[in-house]
């Protein structure tokens, strides 16, 4: 018995080795492939990357706003993994982002955010709403067979523009015309945790976040019963599982995840307040940290710290040099295409051997060529 | 000198399961080649390897005398080589012709030849007698067909070797005749087969030379014509099998399920189950014969609670369960052993301990207070494990791992861990070797002795004949013929009723209905 828990645990152990060689090697590509990029258009090629890499943890101000991005890319990770796992592709959490800020922002606005009660409440009222608005195209799918891709995008832009018109006209503002709310009184704003940087609570919430999540997925009864639906829809309907509860409450879950990172960014360190699209677009990101970590919520931190390293990176690079953020977006797409495909190390070496002789891909002749 | 050539080939896979430990195997030009062997002897993975998907730890390929490495399956389609799985890798949405010429269309610049691929297909398909229209798209054809479109996708390629993975488990007798057809052309026209198969009769019947395969060795290639059934199972096993149970005498009095006017129609629109009585009692096996298709499947779904029926009452255990979820159907007793393990047995990706509970998470023994009870869960995987001799790297491993055979394990141990009232059982020993086939059969058949009423279907009327108390013919959705099984109950006087080419009275069906 010893010797099979042995094999069991050595055989996941390279399992694991195998997914992390996978998704280094991919980083690898994509970074040469967005060096050749920059190598081509930017006039000190050499600066450019020194920006992209090495600057970031340099300053505490910058480091703050690296670990910043990790917590919030961490949340949205694990919204969408635990969809992911289900096999639902709801691609609600930017919706649920805007609807949770919003609940969070009514709260730090009312006299209760002047209380102690100011960050609990925002919190929680924040979740609700985002589990409600991630219910939302569950129940519709269960109920009316909507597609849930198509109805969460749709949610999306509903909660974008209610986000708008509320700042516009119902939220109190400093003054008319501008596009943020007041701000927060300081008891409804998240604690610093790290002085002089955006690191605060939020961060403590995020690793809460992976824990409970993990340990709903692989500890629970529901967690099982999800895994099982997202394996095999059918087995689970032949075992007696209600794969419809499964899947909504599954979306519902994630949609919590989505509200807590709308009140993570209104009442956190970097706004205080709540201001029209604040959100940046870091939502859909979680997708490929989901991916990247294949849905798994304990990878999804480690996946969150490289790529959250990358996008700020990024945005130094943007403002210290010719290379446009954007040239992120190159590296994002290569990691996307290799992890989601099913290019393995040993392919990859292959590769790269007749590189020269064929060239079969820009990736490996970008490789070889080096 | 032999066509392809395997010598001293070993293969351990990752987390170190041996699959295969020095395999030797030679096959020779123009010949029908079987590979036997226990579920988990490792035959497909020798398959794998000689089609380029699986690299091997050690050993070396000889094709016409040259050694060759195959570094994946294209390089072993340039080699001549062509493989047909068990699961097939067809493009459902697409025509016939579109899935022979996939990949290698014929073209004249960048257009595609249409007219001249489904010309071409038409001619493989007429050449080695595999016809199938090159039209319909692949998803509106039986399995047989669809095997046929992977067999011609491999002659497309120019295959000179054409391996067959369990091509027959998935087959009516009749296609399994067939199919046989086909091969023997293909050999007839300098073609060389390599073909796995369980079930010896079949075995004997088409090949010319046997290699026999055990724990990850070869124990020895043979002559078809120098053996008999008896020695090769001898062979396979390592002791003598006979594929016969013994049943007990047992109380038949209760009724347990108990189905009135079933009618189910199908998502086409077509009634495939027209108004089905039945019984099924405590103690007794009833066989649901037929030829594939005229209601079985469909009528064991329903009892279920997998389909939705259009009329009729389904009782079981004297509740009525007509409109029961599958779970409140499960809390009285039922069980079931479903057609097709990989698409509605289990979940392949999940783990064996995790497939081994899923039926049973609303019980405190798992789950107390919605947590999941990792030990107890272990622990009843490792007994189960252990109880059905599973030849699994341990608990934790994803049932993907597993070959065929145990898959099917895993399956028949998680309905039959505790004592059913009423069983369902479709196809249980579908691509399960000898020896598991045995210990199946003795399964269902404790459980029926222990008082269990089991309602049977199979595609094998040998396993019909062996396992059944009473048999009911079904055609179109009807009961035509009802027999009390006997030993002068012979498979062809079961045949002519099967293909409804005669019915018996209801006077005549009296005495086997009750
Ligand atoms: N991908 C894999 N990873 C780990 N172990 C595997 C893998 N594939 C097969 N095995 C193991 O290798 C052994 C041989 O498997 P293989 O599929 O070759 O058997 P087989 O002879 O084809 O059996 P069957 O008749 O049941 O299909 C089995 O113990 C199986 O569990
Ligand atoms: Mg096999």
């Amino acid at each position: 018995m010893s010797s099979i828990s042995g094999t069991n645990k050595s055989s996941r152990w390279s399992a694991v080795r195998k997914e992390i060689g996978r998704a280094g090697g991919a980083l690898l590509i994509s970074l040469i492939v967005t060096f050749v990029i920059v190598l081509l258009t930017s006039k000190d090629p050499l600066g450019a990357f020194e920006q992209l890499l090495t600057q970031l943890p340099q300053k505490t101000r910058t480091f703050g706003y690296w670990i910043d991005d990790v917590a919030k890319l961490t949340i949205t990770g694990l919204a969408f993994s635990l969809v992911f796992q289900a096999r639902q592709f709801s691609m609600g959490v930017q919706g649920q982002v805007y609807i949770g800020a919003l609940a969070a922002t009514y709260v730090a606005l009312s006299p209760l955010g002047a209380s102690w009660a100011g960050i609990p409440l925002g919190i929680a009222a924040a979740m609700l709403a985002g589990a409600v608005y991630g219910f939302l195209p569950g129940i519709a799918k269960a109920k009316l067979g909507a597609n849930e891709i198509v109805s969460s995008l749709m949610l999306n832009y509903v909660a974008i523009e209610l986000c708008n018109f509320l700042v516009r006209t119902n939220l109190p503002k400093p003054q008319a015309g501008v596009l943020t709310t007041n701000d927060f009184p300081d008891s409804a704003v998240f604690p610093m945790l790290v002085d002089k940087t955006r690191i605060d609570l939020g961060l403590i919430l995020a690793i809460v976040a992976v824990l409970v999540v993990w340990f709903a997925v692989y500890r629970t009864s529901w967690g099982l019963k999800l895994r099982l639906v997202g394996h095999n829809a059918r087995f689970a309907e032949y075992s007696g599982i209600k794969s419809t509860f499964i899947m909504v409450s599954a979306m519902t879950a994630s949609g919590a995840l989505g509200g807590l990172l709308g009140s993570m960014f209104v009442q956190g360190q970097t706004y205080g307040k709540l201001t029209v699209l604040f959100e940046g677009n870091l939502a859909f990101e979680g997708i490929l940290v989901a991916i990247v970590a294949r849905s798994r919520p304990l990878a999804v931190p480690i996946v969150a710290l490289f790529y959250g390293y990358l996008r700020q990176g990024a945005q130094l690079m943007n403002i210290r040099t010719d290379v446009p953020a954007e040239v992120i977006g190159v590296v994002t797409a290569i990691i996307i295409l290799l992890v989601s495909s099913s290019y393995s190390l040993a392919f990859l070496k292959r590769l790269f051997r007749r590189g020269v002789a064929t060239a079969p891909t820009p990736a490996a002749a970008a490789g070889a060529a080096k | 000198m032999a066509l392809l050539e395997a010598i001293g080939i070993s293969k351990t896979y990752p987390g170190g399961v041996v699959a295969n430990d020095g395999v030797n195997l030679v096959v020779e030009s123009g010949e029908v080649h079987a590979v036997v062997g226990e579920n988990g002897a490792g035959k497909s993975t020798l398959m794998k390897i000689l089609f380029g998907i699986e690299q091997p730890n050690a050993g070396a390929l000889m094709l016409d005398g040259k050694p060759v490495r195959f570094a994946n399956p294209r390089e072993a389609i340039e080699a001549g080589i062509g493989m047909v799985f068990q699961h097939f890798s067809l493009v459902p949405s697409f025509s016939v012709y579109e899935n022979v010429v996939l990949g290698s269309e014929p073209r004249s610049g960048i257009r595609f030849e249409r007219h001249k691929a489904i010309a071409e297909v038409k001619a493989i398909s007429d050449r080695f007698r595999l016809s199938v229209d090159p039209m319909p798209a692949v998803m509106t054809l039986p399995v047989g067909q669809q095997q046929r479109v992977e067999i011609l996708k491999a002659l497309y390629r120019n295959a000179r070797i054409l391996i067959l993975d369990e091509p027959t488990a998935v087959l009516a007798p009749q296609e399994v005749q067939e199919l046989f057809v086909a091969i023997r052309s293909l050999v007839a026209q300098g073609k060389t087969v390599i073909f796995i198969a369980h079930k010896l009769p079949e075995v004997l019947e088409i090949s010319d030379t046997i290699t026999v395969m055990r724990q990850g060795k070869t124990v020895g290639q043979v002559k078809a014509k120098e053996v008999t059934e008896k020695s090769l199972a001898a062979m396979m096993v390592g002791r003598e099998v006979t594929l016969r149970v013994e049943r007990k005498a047992t109380d038949q009095s209760q009724r347990v399920a108990e189905i009135e006017g079933l009618r189910v129609v199908n998502a086409r629109g077509t009634e495939v189950v027209a108004g089905l009585d039945l019984n099924v009692h405590a103690g007794e096996v009833v066989g649901l014969v037929g030829v594939e298709g005229n209601g079985q499947a469909e009528t064991l779904e329903a009892v279920a609670g997998l389909r939705a029926i259009a009329a009729g009452t389904i009782r079981i255990a004297d509740k009525d369960a007509t409109a029961m979820s599958v779970l409140d159907r499960r809390a009285l007793g039922l069980a079931s052993i479903p057609e097709d393990r990989i698409a509605r047995g289990l979940a392949t990706g999940a783990t064996v301990a995790e497939n081994l509970v899923a039926t049973r998470l609303n019980e405190t023994r798992y789950v107390r207070n919605g947590l999941l009870d990792l030990k107890a869960i272990k622990a009843n995987a490792l007994q189960l494990i252990e109880r059905f001799s599973i030849r699994v790297g341990g608990p934790a491993s994803t049932v993907d791992t597993l070959s065929g055979g145990n898959m099917q394990k895993v399956v028949v141990a998680r309905e039959l861990a505790e004592q059913p009232k009423l069983l369902l059982v479709n196809q249980p020993t579908r691509g399960v070797d000898l020896g598991a086939t045995q210990f199946i059969w003795r399964t269902i058949t404790d459980a029926r002795d222990a008082g269990a009423a089991v309602l049977l279907s199979s595609a094998d009327l040998g396993e019909l004949l062996a396992l059944s108390d009473r048999l009911l013919v079904l055609y179109r959705g009807r009961i035509v013929a009802a027999f009390v099984n006997t030993p002068d109950l012979t498979p062809e006087t079961l045949g002519t009723y099967m293909l409804g080419l005669s019915t018996q009275t209801a006077d005549e069906m009296k005495a086997a209905l009750r």
